[in-house]
């Protein structure tokens, strides 16, 4: 039992989705939680809800709407063609389906942070001559770090185990698209691939397993220090 | 500094409705909590908006409501100093200190980091994380950030009350000096009347929201002598004790004081209230008090339901307060001589 | 030791005796592509044979073979190739005798109208085509020996969508998310307007399209399953599947 080339493009695949999700998500992520952390305007519960939805939705359910935006026939999908960008079933599909379905975790993590942050210490700063983009990179970023950090590992982990929304979007490419999660899935269906789509796991399970515990220090280590 | 303002603001059930016109580089304000100290304060450095009303500093608006007139606090240049110090945990003391500094303009910049350090005594501390700090430290570090500003003007509202008793009053002189030094006028905010007359050469009075005196720390101290469960406090500038038969002999303007043994054998400022001095018309033959001394009466006042008695004593001036029985009693009129009885343990240090 | 494996033998039994299972029903897995054809027949063997059900289960053969290993309780099985059915007789599930084959089918591929494929080759120039999963999807299995056959298979691999079933195949077409897929000709007429047939597949690309139909041992104890078998072969059942497009012989 061994690994097939497909296999192997699958888990590097998971890997590459995972690392680019997480850097786009992040700076609409550390917006969206300065907004809620910190906003003060009318339609900010609208805000909130908004981000959360992926959280309760079933993730084949953010996958199809996804495909209505984005799909050849859908309203953003058509704009983009005329560009001559094609967006669903490519790898960039299984970056949007990752970034949409884990943002509510990141923006929840480090909304937490932030507002632990003592007000105080932005009026301080404030009094000190910062403006409001400067209290951002110099208070708030600095402070919030601990849970952007816990908040991009739990991200990332998340979108190592993306299915619902990736299959739709980006669809099960071998070498393209077919991320672990898929993989194992296309194994799982076969009566000969049983083998294969355990081994599969355990490598899933392993990489989450490391990911979580990355997780856990940084948290731990928030505590202690 | 020449602070006017006029403004009103609602906060909940709360109503600030204030005029104000004061001069001077050591402004007070004083009131009990729920005054409007804080909306005020929070007015003033541009953290808060008023309904209506304009705030001008030197005759130069911040604030202006029907001018549209409304300064970001980051170009206010007033500095705050919080009653928690609110030091950038991120960041050690150097970088603390230097925060409101690198955001000065070049031209602006009156004060430098090492002068600073030397007068606030903070030099040791640079490499330091604010966690690692005490109290005092803390506070003496937030004052130093907040003056390499180099602001027009220095907010302190309620700096010293998270501090213990013997530490408020070791502060107070670091706040005096720095002010003079670098001459940044200052507006310091307390419910404390003691800190008010160390710290401030006019006070504004607030009471639930509207301001209802303008006077001098000394003025409202008498004033409220009658009302104050302490009375008021005379505080005196006591030299270098002798030890005489188990009491330490305190000089004190033309003669001495005896205070009990217990009192730490050093010179400082001490605390004696108005309550604990009783009046005799002729010298006692035979007394506890350790403390008799002759005094010409220089005032009367009344405050309250009692009689205040401004007392000279050798140069020294001692205030103490009687009902107005006993003032008839024993016919107390300005002028007049009559001994002021203190006992020993009576005084209390700083 | 042999009476208290007898003991468990019978209760086990008895177990498996007691699950109700209504009088009567026969339960069928099928490849997705005989969706339409099963029902109808089905419906017409309900309305004639008193006391009959259908319990009906569509999906990939491969996924369907898996279903029975596992225990799923199924009587009949419709594979899209002889692979799955010969699986589950070497695993001892189905009955050897009672094969037989349902239905011949062709392979097309199905996409958007105004594409130009004469022929494999052309294959290549397009984006990105549909086939069902190899692993499970017979469909996938003639389209992937297609392209190894016709040489463009290494080609053609970063091109390749793969869907659970032929149905889904045909939806990713319908819905134009793929220039191409590769379909049985008898989808191809259910097709909406927004896909068309560009190319049948030359037969001697693949293995012939066949539909094996074959009774598990569980079914083969069924006298309903194998009065229901028996009528799939016969020519008015045959009839039913040359109506949708199937050929039979």
């Amino acid at each position: 039992m061994q690994f097939a080339p497909a296999d192997i493009q699958a888990i590097l695949l998971s890997a590459k989705v995972g690392v680019v999700a997480t850097l786009v998500a992040l700076p609409l992520g550390f917006l969206a939680a300065w907004l809620l952390a910190f906003g003060r305007f009318r339609g900010k519960l609208l805000l909130e809800l908004l981000f959360n939805l992926p959280l309760t939705l079933p993730p084949v359910v953010v996958g199809y709407l996804l495909l209505l935006l984005l799909g050849s026939q859908g309203l953003l999908g058509r704009a983009l063609d005329t560009l001559g960008i094609t967006i669903i079933f490519t790898w960039k599909a299984a970056v949007i389906a990752s970034v949409v379905v884990g943002f509510p975790l990141l923006v929840r993590s480090i909304r937490l942070a932030m507002e632990g942050i003592d007000l105080q210490l932005v009026q301080a700063a404030r009094s000190l001559g910062a403006g409001p983009l400067d209290i951002i990179l110099t208070v708030i970023l600095p402070l919030s770090r601990r849970g952007i950090m816990a908040g991009s590992s739990l991200f990332f982990a998340r979108s190592l185990g993306e299915f619902g929304a990736t299959i739709i979007i980006a669809g099960n490419m071998p070498g393209v698209t077919q991320t672990l999660p898929l993989a194992i899935y296309d194994y799982a269906s076969s009566p000969r691939g049983e083998g294969t789509a355990l081994l599969l796991c355990v490598v899933s399970v392993v990489l989450s397993l490391a990911v979580l515990m990355l997780h856990e220090t940084i948290l731990q280590h928030k505590k202690g220090g | 500094m020449e602070l006017k303002l006029q403004l009103c603001k609602q906060q909940g059930r709360f109503q600030l409705a204030l005029e104000l016109a004061i001069s001077g580089d050591r402004i007070g304000i004083f009131g009990p909590s729920g005054s409007g100290k804080s909306t005020l304060v929070s007015c003033l450095a541009g953290l808060n908006r008023p309904d209506s009303g304009r705030i001008l500093l030197d005759g130069k608006p911040v604030f202006d409501s029907t001018a549209r007139i409304n300064l970001a606090p980051e170009k206010r240049r007033i500095a705050l100093v919080f009653q928690q110090h609110g030091l950038f945990p991120h960041l050690n003391v150097r970088k603390n200190l230097l925060y409101g500094y690198q955001r000065c303009p070049v031209a602006e910049r009156r004060i430098e980091l090492a002068e600073v350090a030397e007068v606030l005594e903070i030099t040791d501390l640079m490499g330091q994380m604010p966690e690692t700090l005490s109290g005092g430290q803390s506070q003496r570090v937030a004052l130093g950030r907040a003056i390499l500003a180099s602001p027009r003007l220095l907010l302190m509202d309620e700096p010293l009350s998270a501090l213990d008793d013997d530490l408020r009053y070791r502060i107070i002189p670091y706040l005096k000096l720095v002010s003079e030094r670098f001459r940044i006028p200052f507006v310091f905010i307390s419910h404390s009347l003691l800190e008010m007359r160390l710290m401030a050469e006019q006070v504004a009075v607030l009471e639930k929201g509207t301001l209802t005196a303008v006077m001098t720390p000394e003025e409202l101290a008498r004033q409220r002598m009658g009302i104050s469960p302490s009375g008021y406090i005379n505080l005196l500038e006591l030299g270098a004790p002798q030890e005489r038969q188990r009491l330490l002999a305190f000089p004190w303007a033309g003669g001495e004081l005896l205070l009990s043994g217990g009192a730490t054998a050093e010179p400082g400022m001490f605390e004696l209230s108005s309550k604990d001095i009783i009046l005799c018309k002729r010298h006692p033959d035979a007394i506890s008090a350790r403390n008799l001394l002759p005094c010409t009466v220089r005032n009367l006042f009344e405050t309250g339901n009692k009689i205040g008695v401004e007392l000279d004593c050798k140069g020294g001036t001692l205030v103490a307060e009687i009902v107005p029985d006993a003032a008839r009693e024993l016919a107390v009129t300005v002028g007049s001589t009559i001994w002021a009885a203190i006992k020993a343990s009576a005084f209390r240090r700083l | 030791m042999q009476i208290m494996n007898r003991i468990i033998g019978i209760t086990v039994l008895a177990v498996f005796l007691a699950v109700p299972a209504l009088a009567g029903e026969i339960s069928l897995s099928v490849a997705a592509s005989l969706r339409e054809s099963v029902t109808e027949l089905s419906d017409l063997f309900q309305k004639r044979t008193p006391g009959v059900s259908f319990k009906k289960n569509f999906g990939a053969s491969g996924a369907l073979a898996k279903q029975i290993e596992s225990g799923a309780p199924v009587d009949l099985f419709f594979a899209a190739n002889n692979e799955w059915v010969e699986y589950l007789i070497q695993k001892r599930l189905a009955d050897e005798k009672s094969a037989g084959v349902f239905a011949y089918n062709q392979l097309v591929v199905a996409g958007k109208p105004g594409l130009k494929v004469a022929s494999m080759q052309d294959l290549v120039k397009l984006n990105r085509i549909a086939i069902g999963s190899p692993k499970s999807v017979p469909a996938g299995e003639y389209a992937m020996t297609a392209f190894k056959k016709s040489g463009i298979d290494k080609q053609i691999e970063k091109k390749l969508v793969l869907a659970k079933d032929v149905r889904e195949c045909l939806l990713y077409a319908d819905r134009g998310e793929v220039d191409a897929s590769f379909v049985y000709k008898t989808d191809a007429l259910l097709l909406s307007k927004h896909a068309k047939i560009l190319y049948v597949v030359p037969e001697n690309l693949h293995d012939r399209v066949t539909y094996p139909m074959v009774l598990t041992v569980a079914g083969s104890k069924k006298p309903e399953a194998v009065a229901f078998i028996k009528f799939l072969a016969s020519a008015e059942a045959k009839a039913v599947l040359t109506k949708h497009g199937f050929e039979v012989h």
